[in-house]
């Protein structure tokens, strides 16, 4: 790239820089104003001790805010569990779509439409609305799965699944798996169908194992598509912050930072509008969101 | 790596700015209207009453939590229609869930989009947004003949609405006392009905444990629960358990949290250790009076007149399940049958707009729903008791006769207990509660938990 | 046992994953079989302690009841920016159309903040997306660095200035608070970078020979090429700023400004039992949805086809 550079006169650059600037121009108002500045003020309060009611001037407290977030039990459970749920979440979801969509996309054309659909429909239905349903389902008293678990003898007790510090973790990342394979899905099933079939036939005269073929021929050819799955998949664990606020309000061992700032900022308790230590804790789970991207971009681009 | 290098440069550079500039006092961000406030002056001395020449404004907003019908959109309309007809100004109303209706007012506290006038109670808004200066004090709204038409109905009332700088950060317009219900035909099919008191709607803690164990043993599965999901309905909670042995949860003078109590301690094992209840963190107050009119719960906690009237809002029949199950409101079990009860006060507020004009437009509501002849069809709005016996001169003592079950319930009234909800680090206190019930349903140790989170509530 | 191509092994293996997928096809559908049943079903089937499959009757009371509960003005638009040429320094406010039931508000409010959303961040990533891809701009890597950092970030992390910003520019209870920040998300930019590398710079370089202006050739050439791109990123922004409950939470504050995602969370939060108007309220919110998917799916599986193929 340095070389082309050099090689560019500078007239030509100055071209490039105005059109390219230009083109950027309306994305970067959007992406500066309502992200980027933004993100530079959130860092800029988390060293003050700013709050909500501001009776007294605000003060410049250096990283004392951090220091205290690491003390904190409450952040502390909530950073394992927000790690717990996208290092669960993401691998599973690409997985299991992977696997769906290898089992679908050789079907015939209906079937398959059908498929796709029925995957996607807790996408479409809307995060909210299916969550509605999912909380009576899980149900402590009526729930639909306690009445069959126990219709069925294998549990003798309901089940107080949204309740319970065992459970409910794992259902609010149950929920989520639901609302995010859809597009993985779509997305594989038409990577595989795009797969080039000279290679894999090729391939298979040579000899190689249908797992062969799969690893070395398709699975090579759909990393793009793997890396946009793994980056929508990561976005998409974020919304759990929905399913958080409807079924559990963060208690029951469902704590995430996501769920704890808003917590911190709004929430009627003593500590609401510490927006000083709501921003410490922002910064470091941007920090965590940069460096999980950033890598996850070098690993598929050096595959 | 380079570029990432010029990145990080960039990104402290710019942090460097934005810290000292947040160092200076004033961050050019934070345009919002709390930041304006002189910081040393005292929240009290900001208003001045309404001098004529100020101008009022022609429209303000108000707030409600789902108090009564003051959350039924037809209802309230009626009300402020009036007012509109009687003064030509506007009032649009937006209305709040428990859920989470507090945040919405915090995030528009901070976004500064915040009402103009609030209707809830004062541990919200005494203890909570007037300590931290964010309400208007009505002490002016207030003569002597208010005072005393006020305090003839209950000498707390005044106290609570009160904040300790002396201001009156709530007008307050009903009371009630909270209580528990039962299903009385599922007591009745599970014979426990001899261990309750239907004429006085008292029993003993002795009687409540046999009458869930008859229960349990009749339905074999959770009767009641101990909801635990948060902060909704944490009234019920607390006075079952500071009821069923005599605990209490602060001292008299509202300066301390005594519910590390041994005698609290006690009641949270015997209902820990009872098969027919469970802690359940999966609901808060409204999910548990949706299960006990659904029918599934045997017994309600977080149970007052407003629910008598209108189990679960359903707007179904007064005083049935959805079953058609009736339902009996009783007082909380203790040791000699007679409980102290959880009172609920509620009223307006002011937010501090720092406009005039707006301020003295919600004053002018205020005067109308609670100190007029329209007082009477306020508190008939809100399914509660009349806070005053007269206002603006009419009689308030009698608009519930017609009404039976409002009469019957007057006979819980006189064990309305202390009104401690705006002791200091009351909003830490409450968050502690649930998270240690959540504990102990976990099985922490009873001693320990309590212990540990009513330090949390004291030490804030 | 080593199986080189089709044998009795692979059958069943496939055999077992169809039924497999059978099931948890059933488990995907509950949820909207649930809803639409239950928007459908008389007080007496919702509140009944067993589960109650089918509607013992179908009634619209739920419905009605949905409908009865809040009121709103059909519509009302607040101006971007027009507080600052305004002589009272108050933005203009566009207000039509009588009062209706908040639930239609809700649905307009939902549709025309999605659309929007779409639209600006489609024409602002796909311009940018091209810029990055083709152009070799100065300071290019810095900010598809930025952008790459910034892709996958919450929006609660900034919860806090935004909400403050928003309040500054007075959008504060306005759907254009959620509509902006969703289009700064720099994912769209990210996605139409990767398809627009795909555009073979000898096409472009052609027509920068042939004396076709900068804008020309983005309109003529590089918006075609990237069209599958646009589509899928259409779909994408579209349900994700529908189902960003966060936002339209934190942002929106009165009732006539509810999206209808948010009026049934706030249901939830008021009438949590009340299942049948919840469920009313839910499949009013999927319908636009569905909708929206089922004309654009097309594009959708088109647009990543394209995607995947370049390397």
């Amino acid at each position: 790239m340095a070389k082309n550079k050099q090689t560019m006169s500078r007239a030509l650059q100055r071209r490039e820089d105005i059109a390219g600037y230009l083109f950027m121009l309306p994305s970067l108002i959007f992406f500066l104003g309502f992200v980027v500045i933004p993100m530079f003020v959130c860092i800029g309060y988390s060293l003050t001790d700013a709050t909500m009611h501001q009776q007294a001037a605000t003060q410049f407290v250096g990283f004392s805010n951090f220091a205290k977030l690491f003390q904190d039990k409450v952040f502390l459970e909530a950073l394992r569990n927000t790690f717990v749920i996208v290092i669960v979440s993401v691998p599973t979801v690409c997985a299991f779509s992977l696997w769906v969509s290898s089992v679908i996309y050789k079907l015939s054309g209906p079937v398959l439409s059908a498929f796709r659909c029925i995957f996607y429909l807790p996408v479409v239905t809307g995060s909210v609305a299916v969550t509605v349903v999912w909380k009576w389902m899980f149900d402590n008293y009526t729930g639909i799965i306690n009445t069959a678990l126990k219709g069925a003898g294998l549990i003798e007790k309901n089940i107080n699944f949204l309740g319970d510090s065992k459970w409910a973790l794992w259902c609010i990342i149950l929920i989520l798996f639901t609302t995010s394979v859809g597009q993985p899905i779509v997305l594989y099933v038409s990577a595989l169908g795009n797969v080039d079939q000279g290679l894999v036939e090729a391939a298979k005269v040579d000899g190689a194992t249908d797992l062969q073929v799969f690893w070395k021929i398709k699975w090579a050819q759909m990393m793009p598509t793997t890396l946009y799955i793994l980056v929508i998949t990561t976005i998409n664990s974020f919304q759990c912050f929905a399913l958080i606020q409807l079924l559990t309000q963060g208690g029951s061992g469902t704590q995430t930072v996501m769920y704890y700032i808003y917590y911190t900022a709004f929430k009627l308790t003593q500590q609401a509008g510490h927006f000083g230590y709501a921003n410490a804790m922002g910064v470091v789970l941007a920090i965590f969101i940069g460096i999980l991207s950033a890598l996850q971009f070098r690993l598929a681009k050096e595959k | 790596m380079k570029t990432i290098r010029k990145v990080l440069a960039l990104v402290l550079a710019l942090c460097m700015v934005l810290a000292l500039a947040a160092c200076a006092g004033t961050p050019a961000e934070t345009k919002a209207p709390e930041s304006q406030a002189p910081a040393s002056q005292p929240p009290a001395e900001t208003k001045t009453p309404d001098e004529p020449g100020t101008e009022m404004a022609d429209a303000i907003t108000l707030w409600t939590y789902p108090i009564g019908k003051w959350g039924v959109e037809e209802e309230v309309l009626k009300m402020t229609n009036a007012f509109t007809e009687a003064t030509g100004i506007k009032v649009t109303v937006e209305y709040l869930a428990y859920a989470d209706g507090d945040d919405k007012v915090n995030s528009a506290l901070s976004g500064g989009g915040a009402p103009d006038l609030i209707m809830e109670g004062p541990e919200r808004l005494v203890a909570n947004w007037g300590d931290n200066g964010h309400m208007v004090d009505l002490s002016d709204l207030f003569d002597s003949e208010d005072m005393s038409e006020i305090n003839a109905v209950n000498e707390g009332v005044m106290k609570a609405c009160t904040h300790t700088s002396g201001a009156i950060y709530e007008y307050p317009l009903v009371m009630t006392a909270h209580c528990m219900a039962i299903n009385r035909n599922a007591f009745e099919q599970a014979g426990a009905l001899e261990y309750v008191d239907l004429e006085k709607h008292t029993w003993t803690t002795e009687n409540f444990i046999k009458a869930v164990e008859a229960l349990y043993a009749e339905f074999g599965e959770t009767v009641g629960a101990v909801y635990c999901a948060g902060q909704g309905g944490d009234q019920g909670t607390r006075a079952l358990v500071n009821n069923l042995y005599g605990g209490t949860f602060t001292n008299a003078e509202h300066t301390a949290y005594t519910w590390d109590d041994p005698l609290n301690v006690k009641a949270l094992e015997q209902l820990r250790s009872m098969d027919g209840i469970a802690f359940d963190a999966s609901l808060a107050g409204g999910d548990e009076i949706a299960k006990f009119y659904q029918g599934v719960l045997k017994m309600a906690f977080c149970w007052n007149i407003a629910q008598q009237l209108d189990p679960n809002g359903a707007h179904g029949d007064p005083g049935k399940t959805v079953t058609g199950d009736d339902i009996e409101f009783m007082a909380f079990p203790s040791e000699d049958g007679t409980a102290k009860l959880q009172g609920g006060i509620w009223g307006f507020g002011i937010f501090d707009s720092k406009d005039e004009g707006r301020i003295a437009a919600a004053k002018e509501f205020i005067k109308f729903m609670c100190d007029s002849e329209h007082t009477a069809d306020a508190v008939k709005t809100a399914n509660y008791f009349a806070v005053r016996t007269k206002a603006g001169g009419a009689d308030l003592s009698n608009i519930w006769a017609d009404n039976e079950i409002m009469a019957e319930y007057n006979v819980l009234m006189p064990m309305l207990g202390d009104y401690y909800q705006v002791t200091t680090n009351w909003a830490q206190a409450r968050t502690s509660w649930w998270t240690m019930l959540q504990k102990v349903g976990e099985g922490a140790d009873v001693a320990e938990a309590v212990a540990q989170y009513a330090k949390e509530a004291i030490g804030g | 046992m080593k199986t080189n191509n089709v044998g009795p092994r692979a059958t069943v293996y496939k055999v077992i994953s169809v039924i497999i997928l059978v099931i948890l096809a059933v488990l995907f559908v509950f949820p909207l079989y649930w809803i639409v049943t239950g928007a459908f079903k008389p007080g007496a089937d919702i509140y009944a302690q067993k589960p109650v499959w089918w509607p013992s009757e179908w009634v619209m009371t739920n419905f009605n009841e949905l409908l009865a509960k809040r009121s709103a003005p059909l519509w009302e638009l607040k101006v971007p920016f027009s507080q600052w040429f305004t002589e009272k320094h108050e933005p203009l406010v566009f207000s039509a159309g009588p009062s209706v039931p908040a639930a239609f508000r809700w649905l307009i409010n939902a549709v025309f903040m999605a659309a929007v959303a779409m639209g600006l961040t489609c024409i602002t990533a796909a311009m940018a997306g091209y810029a990055l891809a083709k152009k070799r701009f100065r300071g290019r890597a810095i900010l598809f660095g930025l952008i790459i950092c910034a892709m996958a970030l919450p929006k609660q992390v900034i919860l806090i200035p935004l909400l403050k910003e928003m309040n500054f520019l007075m959008f504060t209870d306005t759907l254009w608070a959620v509509i902006f920040p969703t289009v700064g998300w720099p994912f769209g930019v990210f996605l139409m970078k990767q398809f627009s590398e795909s555009i073979p710079g000898e096409i472009l370089e052609a027509a920068r020979v042939d004396g076709s202006s900068e804008v020309r050739t983005f309109g003529t050439i590089v918006l075609p090429m990237v069209k599958p791109g646009i589509g899928a990123l259409a779909i994408f922004t579209f349900i994700n700023c529908w189902n960003d409950y966060f936002m339209q939470l934190i942002m929106l504050t009165s009732g006539a400004n509810f999206t209808m995602p948010l009026g049934v969370a706030t249901l939830q939060a008021e009438t949590s039992v009340n299942m049948g108007l919840l469920m009313a309220g839910a499949a009013l919110a999927a319908l636009p949805i569905i909708i929206v998917f089922l004309i654009f799916q097309k594009y959708f599986t088109q647009g990543i086809t394209m995607g995947a193929v370049k390397g």
